[in-house]
């Protein structure tokens, strides 16, 4: 089976593309992939079937839409809310038009009234805060002639959202840790707590550093690690003032780092944080990484972090207590490094088994096989049925044959 | 309780599964239970066949039977597990094998098209949901338990099945290496066959029948075996029992076997067993050097087997009633005990 393969690949800096990355080889091992560059005019073998992944970064996935509308194919839908995917490839190319008419598929007139606010200026732009009430994932699920989702939250999204085609969640693959993490310099005597990944507002970062501060009061040995570029419009220097927290000494903050130094500094953490509000219904790559090296992680209870094994992750609810809340499982976690061991355990275990990349792939191998032949396969079960219903006389509208279209859908293939 | 043993028939052939599915409605009936063998004849091939056959399992309504509810269903084989019912037991004697370990091998059906891949992946699906329903899962071996989790995520208890009923007894160790079941390619009889073409000094006879007895025949002609290798075909009970009781030795070595009666067979004969490291749940039972051979899959390796079992009767004898101590634990009462348990 041949896939056309869309996706970011590195160097661009994208969770996505280090996914492909990763998934790539594996995929390779088992299936004929015809990776397809961006802007690439080489002419293109026959495919069996399109593979697309999809996230919410216009620059990183427009190209990959376009494509999609052109032909249909699976679906890798890594964030639910498509708004800001879906802003970009229309008010960023100065299509008002195509912003109107996708907010008015999702919202109704409301939606258009509301797009036009955006457009004059007179409504705050939506995808900035309010992306969630408005995902705009419908152009993207339309053409999808299958979904694969990582999650159970947005499977049932999409349900929720109308789509019937089918959906296939597959865990995020987990990398193997580098053997060789080179050291990284940190103050001695320290418990490293580690917060990485681009950091922007819904990293929720003012609230972990408050937590902090709140732990820092407790246990003054630990330091924070904030290891990830900075969001455009986020000043953390005021923050740190407001809790009296030292740059450099109370907390460590660093710009991008490359892989190498990224696994680098994951290592150096005792505990890793990854705490979410609101929720695109993405994954996270950090955290994935964090259980293949058997960190414990404190994570928001949202989304896809909600469905990750209680006994391999501490999770935290979004809501008026949350700072406490983090504040509390980070001591806890100092505390006990026992605990810290058996979460440890747990994650690495994780990693290794529903996250392994061979497993992943294998089920990728399933979804596009699936996709692939599967419409042939069912209209030829289904004509094989309908054709004996016929020789037999059963009334189209009958009791009978509703009993067979039942068990169909019970068991009969595709969803 | 009323109870409704499902089985799927192929017209016009009987092997194992067959005996093992009649053999539990006798012995339910025994215990006093109503019990009914409900079959559907099962064609696989071509194509999408494979999935509308065995859709018509689910059309079955075994909930009652002429205005009494059944209490139970008991399913064996793909696709009579397909069936539905609230209180579905699966008693797997094997899945249906092309579409896992034997896809892309000699014996696998489904092509490279996507139409086949996506083909085969249903009945994945089917297995998924038909299985997973099920409210208590059993399966013959631990080779069958393995293959379900591994294509499933389902796991089962291993509950191997008694052996069928023969009057079983061992007048001597004679000069022959007896094979039984089903002639087809998975079974590899061929296996032996060449093994008397390695060792000049070695007879066979071979009772079952299928469809690759006339190649295998004419192997043994080409091989020059000169009467050495006998295709008895299909014989009664009474045929079997004598042959288990004069052979001196039992061979079975299938490619990966769900878990065949075989062994067990030969045991309760007081006959050791020849088979190959690659032969999957023969394996489980069969104890090189304890109740038989295990050897490499290869002609000169079972040919060794074969005569070395021949050449030390004492080993012979004893590894055979090793084998008969472990088979008379295997009991019916105990199956049904945890069946209905």
């Amino acid at each position: 089976m041949r896939v056309a393969y869309y996706s970011p690949l590195p160097p661009e800096r994208s969770g996505i593309a280090d996914y492909s990355a990763l998934l790539l080889p594996a995929l390779a091992e088992r299936i004929d992939v015809d990776v397809v560059r961006r802007r690439s005019r080489r002419r293109r073998r026959r495919a069996d079937v399109s593979l697309y992944h999809v996230g919410n970064d216009p620059e990183a996935h427009g190209w990959i839409v376009e494509a999609l509308r052109r032909r249909p194919g699976v679906v890798v839908l890594h964030d639910f809310v498509l708004h800001h995917l879906v802003a970009g490839m229309t008010l960023g190319r100065a299509d008002g038009g195509g912003y109107l008419d996708a907010m008015q598929r999702e919202a109704g007139p409301v939606g258009r009234m509301l797009a036009h606010g955006v457009i004059d200026g007179v409504v705050p732009p939506l995808w900035e805060d309010r992306a969630a009430d408005y995902p705009l994932a419908g152009e993207a699920l339309a053409s999808a002639t299958g979904l694969i989702v990582h999650s159970g939250y947005v499977e049932r999204l999409v349900r929720e959202s109308g789509y019937v085609g089918p959906v296939w969640r597959i865990p995020h693959p987990a990398w193997t840790p580098p053997p060789d993490i080179d050291p990284v310099e940190l103050p001695e005597g320290r418990t490293v707590i580690g917060c990485y990944g681009h950091l922007n507002p819904a990293k929720r970062v003012p609230q972990l550093l408050e937590a902090f501060a709140l732990l820092r009061r407790r246990m003054p040995e630990t330091l924070l690690l904030l290891v990830g570029s900075l969001s455009p419009g986020m000043e953390l220097d005021p923050v740190y003032h407001r809790l009296g927290l030292r740059a450099g000494e109370d907390v460590i903050g660093l710009d991008y780092v490359d892989e190498a130094r990224l696994w680098s500094y994951l290592s150096a953490c005792e505990i890793c944080v990854n705490l979410r509000y609101p929720t695109m219904g993405e994954t996270s790559g950090i955290v994935v990484r964090a259980l293949s090296l058997g960190r414990p992680l404190v994570v928001s209870d949202v989304g896809w972090f909600a469905e990750l094994p209680d006994e391999a992750v501490v999770k935290v609810p979004v809501g008026e207590e949350e700072v406490r809340g983090v504040a509390d499982a980070l001591e806890l976690l100092v505390r006990e490094p026992e605990l810290r061991t058996r979460l440890g355990d747990a994650a690495r275990a994780v990693a290794q088994g529903e996250h392994a990349l061979g497993r992943v792939a294998e089920a990728y191998v399933a979804a596009l096989e699936e996709a692939a032949g599967g419409n042939a396969v069912r209209n030829a079960f289904l004509h094989e049925i309908a054709l004996a219903a016929h020789e037999t006389g059963l009334a189209a509208d009958g009791h009978a044959l509703s009993d067979v279209a039942a068990r169909v859908r019970e068991v009969g293939p595709g969803r | 309780m009323r109870i409704a043993v499902c089985a799927p028939q192929v017209p016009f052939v009987r092997g194992g599964a067959e005996i093992v599915s009649e053999r539990l409605v006798d012995e339910l009936r025994r215990r006093d239970h109503e019990v009914e063998l409900v079959t559907l004849p099962f064609k696989w091939y071509p194509g999408e066949r494979v999935l509308s056959q065995a859709f018509l399992w689910r059309l079955l309504d075994l909930e009652e039977a002429d205005g009494a509810p059944i209490d139970l269903v008991i399913a064996t084989k793909f696709p009579s597990y397909v069936v539905r019912h609230p209180n579905k037991i699966v008693w797997l004697l094997h899945q249906f094998r092309q579409a896992y370990e034997l896809d892309r091998t000699e014996l696998g059906q489904f092509d490279e098209s996507p139409e086949g891949r996506a083909l085969r992946r249903a009945v994945h699906r089917l297995d998924k949901v038909s299985l997973g329903e099920a409210r208590k899962l059993f399966a013959t071996s631990g080779n069958v338990a393995d293959r379900l989790e591994r294509s499933t995520g389902l796991e089962a208890e291993v509950l191997p099945h008694p052996p069928q009923e023969l009057p079983y007894r061992c007048e001597e160790y004679g000069d022959f290496i007896l094979s039984v079941g089903r002639i087809d390619r998975a079974k590899r009889v061929e296996l032996l066959i060449d093994a008397l073409g390695a060792d000049t000094s070695l007879r066979c006879v071979v009772a079952g029948e299928g469809p690759d007895r006339g190649r295998l025949e004419g192997l043994a002609r080409e091989r020059g075996l000169d009467g050495r290798a006998t295709f008895a075909g299909r014989v009664s009970k009474q045929e079997l029992a004598d042959l288990y009781a004069r052979c001196l030795a039992v061979y079975y070595a299938p490619v990966d076997e769900d878990f065949g009666m075989v062994p067990y067979e030969a045991f309760l004969s007081e006959k050791p067993v020849v088979t190959t490291t690659d032969a999957g749940g023969p394996l489980e039972v069969v104890g090189d050097r304890e109740t038989g051979l295990v050897c490499e899959p290869t002609p000169a390796a079972v040919a060794r087997a074969c005569a070395w079992l021949r050449d030390h009767p004492d080993e012979t004898r004893e590894w055979g009633l090793a084998g008969q101590r472990a088979a008379e634990r295997l009991t019916w009462d105990a199956a049904i005990g945890r069946l209905l348990s």
